[in-house]
């Protein structure tokens, strides 16, 4: 009786070493984004705002802003235009990459054509090339089909980049559907193309927000790529936009935190209600 | 009559077999056209030209192509810079692979023991995870500032360190402080693919080893780290690639700099800050090998998968 009671409080006190880590940082970048700059710069640390104020956020979402008494400019319309940005090419990423990937997996585990195995092969083995491996000859591509700093070449990269992932984890998900199933469907005169999409593919439902998730994510916080691909506002995402605001003027890091903030919601909301699907697909991701 | 029946619906399945077995083909490939295309157009073809770019030097700064077979690599080997990176690169995985593993091992076992609220700290666990690594390196960033930040803060309020320290200034240090914001991110991973392996160990194994007098510590060594094997060899294989690939963090945390600089940045440098075109290409060329090199347990796995079905 004693020893589970040390047992349960040495658990609790694991539980809450491992929560510091995992929210802290996190914590402590919302506390930064609402502390007034004079805080910022005090002495010690303060672990919750002595001044709440939104004037971070003003600045990033209002139309004018005043720091410090004096108005400066706000910082909304080149937000704004990449939080756009990375809605636009992490949602049409998403939605080719598991399109592909849900026809393609499937044809991988249940169809036979000639190169199959090397195809597949190949494929997953490209999730070892680190993208600057690829990056100089795909730039000069992009330059000679015009496709630098817009929404399809930036898109396609991102496919090319995660479909790997998403097909190997869709291969393992049509792999441990029941074959008879398909079997029973076909018996009863219904062609392939009608079984994948009527039969198959709804049972393959949490296979395929799994693949979204984790495809959404990487996109949604990729960097190098739109570094190098979205050099202009047309389609400069936020994750390249905000380490912007380290040269401009000087180091606000009042303002980088509360955009980074607002940077990880569609993340968090995604953790915090689709978490279950996202830890199946890390996991099937992995190799199950 | 009946027999005549079922011989004739199997002869009809049988033409069906036949049927579907050609129309699959096609379909098979009509399925695949446009995978083999984006990633022949984007990866396969783009690694081609790098592989073949190498051998060659393309520098805009200097007129021609020509032919120079593996001189790149040679000067590659001998270029202080590039030794340096990789050592850099080398303690990265060092320190990734160990803090990753250790760390994300305790999680997932805790995890595993846990009843209450699982859902939630499965949450948290995972959070980091999801986050841009550009927006993970810059909260730290903050952390780590030499004049306000939180580390500083809370080692001098509990008697650590006497004054604040400028962290980027020792090597050693900074090495290890990207490292940890790099391991941040990527323990959750090993933690939730560690969490799988444990999941499939069936509990009457550990019944069985109390009964026979097995205290915690010979349970763990000789029951969960066997038939975690297979987990932890995904798990260390992931984290070495991906502290391999270790860019955004480095990146942002301390630039260019020498100290911290990682192979991708050095390939960065000498791509587009340098302008030396096919010398980044030989460097990256080298990274590529090493990273599938590491991964040879995953795609060996795909391999023996793909054989045997």
């Amino acid at each position: 009786m004693r020893r589970s009671l040390l047992c349960r409080l040495g658990l609790l006190i694991c539980a809450i070493v491992l929560l510091i880590w995992s929210l802290g940082p996190v914590y402590w970048a919302l506390v930064t984004s609402l502390s007034a700059p004079t805080d910022l710069v005090s002495a010690s640390p303060h672990f919750f705002p002595p001044h709440v104020t939104f004037e971070h956020y003003r600045q990033l979402l209002g139309a004018t802003s005043s720091f410090q008494g004096s108005a400066v400019q706000s910082v909304w319309p080149q937000f704004s235009r990449a939080l756009v940005n990375s809605l636009l090419t992490s949602f049409m990423a998403t939605i080719v990459t598991v399109g592909l990937a849900a026809v393609g997996a499937y044809a991988f585990v249940r169809l036979k054509f000639p190169g199959r195995d090397v195809i597949f092969i190949l494929v997953v083995a490209s999730l070892a090339i680190p993208a600057y491996t690829v990056m100089i000859p795909l730039y000069r591509l992009m330059v000679l089909l015009k496709l630098i700093d817009t929404y399809f070449g930036v898109t396609m990269i991102y496919v090319s980049a995660f479909l790997p992932l998403s097909l190997w984890l869709m291969r393992s998900v049509y792999q441990s559907l029941p074959l008879s199933l398909e079997e029973a469907a076909w018996m009863d005169g219904a062609g392939r193309t009608y079984t994948l999409f009527r039969i198959i593919l709804p049972l393959a439902a949490p296979g395929l927000i799994a693949s979204a998730i984790l495809t959404f994510l990487s996109a949604w916080g990729q960097f190098m790529i739109p570094l190098v691909f979205s050099p202009t506002l047309a389609t400069k995402p936020l994750t390249v936009l905000i380490p912007e605001f380290v040269s401009r003027n000087y180091v606000d890091y009042g303002l980088m935190n509360a955009a980074g903030i607002l940077a990880i919601i569609p993340p968090i909301i995604v953790v915090l209600f689709l978490n279950r699907y996202l830890v199946q697909g890390l996991m099937a991701g992995s190799g199950k | 009559m009946t027999s005549e029946v079922v011989t004739s619906e199997t002869a009809s399945v049988n033409a069906d077999t036949a049927r579907t077995f050609n129309s699959d083909r096609w379909l098979g490939v009509a399925f695949v056209a446009p995978i083999v295309i984006v990633m022949g157009l984007l990866v396969f073809g783009p690694v081609l030209v790098t592989l073949w770019d190498s051998l060659h030097r393309i520098d805009p700064m200097r007129p021609g192509t020509p032919f120079i077979g593996v001189q790149n690599y040679r000067n590659l080997m001998s270029d202080a810079n590039v030794l340096h990176a990789w050592l850099n690169t080398m303690a990265y995985v060092a320190f990734a692979v160990i803090l990753e593993t250790v760390g994300g091992l305790a999680a997932a076992i805790l995890l595993n023991k846990i009843s209450w609220g699982r859902r939630w700290l499965l949450a948290a666990v995972v959070l980091p995870w999801a986050l841009p690594p550009v927006v993970n390196a810059i909260v730290w960033l903050w952390i780590y500032n030499p004049s306000y930040g939180l580390l500083n803060g809370i080692l001098q309020s509990t008697g650590l360190i006497g004054s604040y320290h400028v962290w980027f200034n020792d090597r050693t240090t900074a090495l290890l402080l990207v490292a940890l914001v790099h391991v941040w991110r990527m323990l959750p991973l090993s933690a939730v693919i560690l969490l799988a392996a444990l999941q499939s160990i069936p509990a009457e194994l550990y019944q069985a080893a109390r009964l026979d007098g097995a205290g915690p510590f010979r349970s763990f060594s000789k029951i969960t780290l066997p038939l975690i094997s297979g987990g932890l060899a995904i798990a260390l294989s992931q984290s070495t690639v991906f502290a391999f690939n270790l860019f955004d963090e480095a990146w942002i945390l301390n630039g260019s700099s020498l100290d911290t600089r990682p192979v991708l940045v050095q390939v960065y440098m000498s791509a587009f800050q340098d302008l030396r075109f096919s010398y980044g290409m030989a460097l990256s060329v080298l990274v590529m090998f090493a990273s599938l090199l590491i991964s040879l347990v995953y795609v060996l796995r795909v391999y023996r998968e793909t054989r045997y079905d």
